[in-house]
């Protein structure tokens, strides 16, 4: 048997190379892994091919000389360097200590790792999206895991028996989360866990216990669509539909409303909803754009009496809440309102009409015709038009909705017959207007394109003085024997 | 894996062609877009491994992605092919033998690439790097569709395969490191050549010449 020594060297694979002595020098020691706060002496020891001495050489971390101070030649061709309290590293793939020669010529290089073990992770928190599959999110222990790669691993089993399984699906809702998305067991909890591992230690988190039955969240509400409530300045109407979920999973679902005002970052949120699936707001400002959004919780799942998780909010709707009578009329625009010409001529327009339309019935038609030509030329580019700010266009098509009680709003008398058709809001309420509307004029805005309707809205009966807005469309019509207003 | 057998089943198709007499001028018409196809995707992949390249080197730290930053080329960091090349031989090659070297070099750099390690940084920089190699991956089938549609035989196979890990890895960490860099800088550089390459080729396939084949096989 061959001595021992000579064995190691038949074993050691060398592959034989032209130039063997391809590195110039070797550090010791090589990317070694250290706690934050502790020393290192390396060493960096060159090649006799070079024909370098360690007065030759000098030290870089992460692209930075060190200070000739810290180095102390420890043999002809050996230079060390002395290194204290050391930060953690600067990037996970280690810090750069290099061993230069005098021109700057790299001659060997070692990754420094340092950092901190794991610490156990905490606050494990899952959910189940319609109870078909489970995500959950942990934090790790420590600020410090990030100086090393930190590598997780969640892991899960039902109580009492079963094996336990390693969660596939990471960083699906955030970096620190993973997503198992089959194979789950109702009825039976399940524990779950965490494991933190890195080059310094691993650490294992408190095992969580739940029942996929109860942190069940679903989709936010479809369709949420507010409106406004016929004429009332202070009310808005929201409608939306349950999720799809429901039905498949029998449960019942209690819904929560935020709103707020356009230029605040305030929520305020309604509770107590119940289980409808609409909602009126009152006590609103009026002539404001509010944000609205529905979120739902299910509960009830299979008969149990445990709530769900609250599910994501909705996509916020907006609607505005019509303008105040004692205002001024027309629509000021608002902060975020853009100040397009269509807008400029709309507003215009609308002014114009009303100037126009007060007590004059048989203008009606003419206007009406007047109106639907310009309609048709810009009704692609009123589409684009936000529903904010118009004092007489609703934000969502509400054919079905009937005017509500207004409370202290007189109720419009109409001294002509009026065509069946859905009301629009605002038609012919005031009642010194309604002599205008002879030919249905309010009727006019729930038979077009559903949207727009016209109602004057400044004052009531007392005809103001209006400038006179330079309006093309008002010159054709301007032998009516009215006077006009402005 | 199994990309690799996709790929010989598909160069293999490909390389059939030409036995068909009657398809001869439909591939001449093809390869004027090919090589068009080939140059623009270069051009693209140059300007995605500018993003990918700063992720990475940032990932390494300084002083890999300092802008002067030339650490020596040892031994081992030749198995990267190079794309430094004589003025003259690389006027001189030829029609196959420019193909054949951009064909091999993108193959083996395709190949390392991949072996970039898999643990390496957040999880954006491997998508990008995922997302990267995918499209270098057309590239490569990209040169052999136009070696195929000019009748050039593909060069044997990944040519060298890369040696089984444990004898070629880098023996630490900081040598490693230097192999990356080495790797995206022979990218950058092959991305640089190439475009020049298939200009040149795109040159010498004028669509004129096509037509006149047409005509003279009486279509």
């Amino acid at each position: 048997m061959p001595p021992l020594p000579l064995l190691l060297l038949l074993l050691c694979p060398r592959p034989p190379r032209a130039g063997a002595t391809a590195y110039p020098a070797v550090i010791s020691p090589q990317d070694p892994t250290l706690l934050i706060g502790s020393s290192l002496v390396a060493t960096c020891t060159v090649s006799p091919d070079f024909h370098l001495k360690a007065e030759d050489l000098y030290w870089t971390l992460n692209g930075r000389r060190l200070p000739a101070a810290l180095s102390t030649p420890l043999g002809p061709t050996t230079l060390s360097v002395a290194l204290t309290h050391l930060n953690g590293s600067k990037q996970q793939s280690g810090d750069n200590l290099v061993c230069h020669s005098r021109d700057g010529g790299i001659l060997a290089g070692s990754c420094l790792y340092v950092g901190l073990p794991p610490e156990k992770p905490v606050n494990i928190s899952c959910w189940s999206k319609n109870m078909k599959d489970l995500t959950c999110t942990w934090a790790p222990g420590t600020e410090g895991e990030t100086f090393l790669h930190t590598n997780y691993t969640l892991k899960y089993k039902l109580r009492w028996y079963g094996r336990d399984n390693t969660c596939q699906e990471y960083h699906t809702a955030g970096p620190y989360s993973c997503h198992i998305p089959k194979d789950l067991a109702l009825f039976t909890p399940y524990e779950i866990w965490v494991e933190a591992s890195n080059r310094l230690g691993v650490a294992v988190s408190d095992v969580v216990m739940l029942d996929i039955l109860d942190v069940v969240t679903t989709d936010p509400p479809l369709d949420v669509h507010v409106s406004r409530v016929g004429d009332l300045e202070d009310q808005l109407s929201v409608r939306w539909s349950s999720p799809p979920a429901l039905k498949d999973f029998l449960f019942q679902a209690k819904y929560q409303i935020q709103y707020r005002v356009e230029d605040s970052s305030e929520w305020k949120v309604v509770d107590d909803v119940g289980n409808q699936t609409s909602c009126r707001l009152a006590g609103l400002r009026p002539g404001t754009v509010y944000f609205v959004q529905v979120r739902c919780n299910p509960f009830g799942i299979y008969g149990s009496k445990k709530a769900g998780i609250w599910s994501d909010w909705s996509n916020p709707t907006a609607a505005s809440t019509p303008r105040s009578e004692r205002a001024a009329g027309g629509c000021d625009p608002k902060g975020g309102e853009q100040n397009t010409t269509l807008r400029r001529e709309l507003k215009q327009f609308f002014g114009w009409v009303k100037k126009h339309a007060y007590g004059c019935s048989n203008l009606g038609i003419k206007l009406y015709d007047q109106w639907r030509v310009w309609l048709q030329k810009s009704h692609k580019a009123r589409n684009q038009v936000g529903k904010e700010c118009f004092p007489a266009i609703s934000c969502s098509p509400r054919g079905s909705e009937r005017r509500q009680d207004e409370t202290g709003r007189p109720a419009p008398t109409r001294d002509h017959p009026r065509p069946p058709q859905p009301r629009r809001r605002g038609a012919g309420k005031r009642p010194g207007r309604s002599a205008a509307q002879g030919t249905g004029w309010g009727e006019v805005g729930g038979s077009w394109l559903g949207t727009p309707s016209f109602t004057p809205r400044s004052g009531e009966g007392s005809p103001q003085p209006r400038p006179a807005r330079g309006d093309p469309a008002a010159s054709p019509l301007h032998h009516q024997p009215e006077q006009p207003r402005g | 894996g199994d990309s690799w057998g996709i790929f010989t089943f598909l160069c293999a198709a490909l390389c059939n062609l030409p036995a068909l007499p009657a398809l001869n001028c439909t591939e001449e018409l093809g390869a004027g877009q090919s090589i068009q196809k080939t140059y623009d995707l270069t051009r693209y992949l140059e300007h995605q491994l500018r993003t990918l390249a700063g992720t990475y080197l940032n990932y390494l730290g300084p002083p890999f992605n300092e802008p002067d930053f030339n650490p020596p080329r040892l031994a081992r960091a030749e198995r990267v092919p190079s794309a430094t090349v004589d003025l003259d031989l690389w006027r001189g090659l030829t029609d196959n033998a420019r193909l054949a070297a951009n064909y091999r070099a993108y193959s083996r750099l395709l190949c390392y690439l991949r072996a970039l390690d898999g643990q390496a940084g957040t999880a954006e920089l491997r998508h990008r790097l995922g997302h990267f190699c995918s499209s270098l991956q057309g590239l490569v089938l990209s040169i052999a569709s136009v070696m195929s549609s000019l009748g050039y035989p593909l060069p044997a196979g990944p040519a060298a395969p890369p040696a089984p890990p444990g004898t070629t890895v880098a023996p630490n960490d900081f040598l490693k490191k230097m192999d990356d860099f080495w790797l995206l800088k022979e990218l950058q550089t092959w991305l640089w050549r190439s475009a020049k390459d298939f200009n040149r080729l795109k040159k010498k396939v004028p669509p004129a010449v096509v037509t006149l084949r047409l005509e003279a096989r009486g279509f």
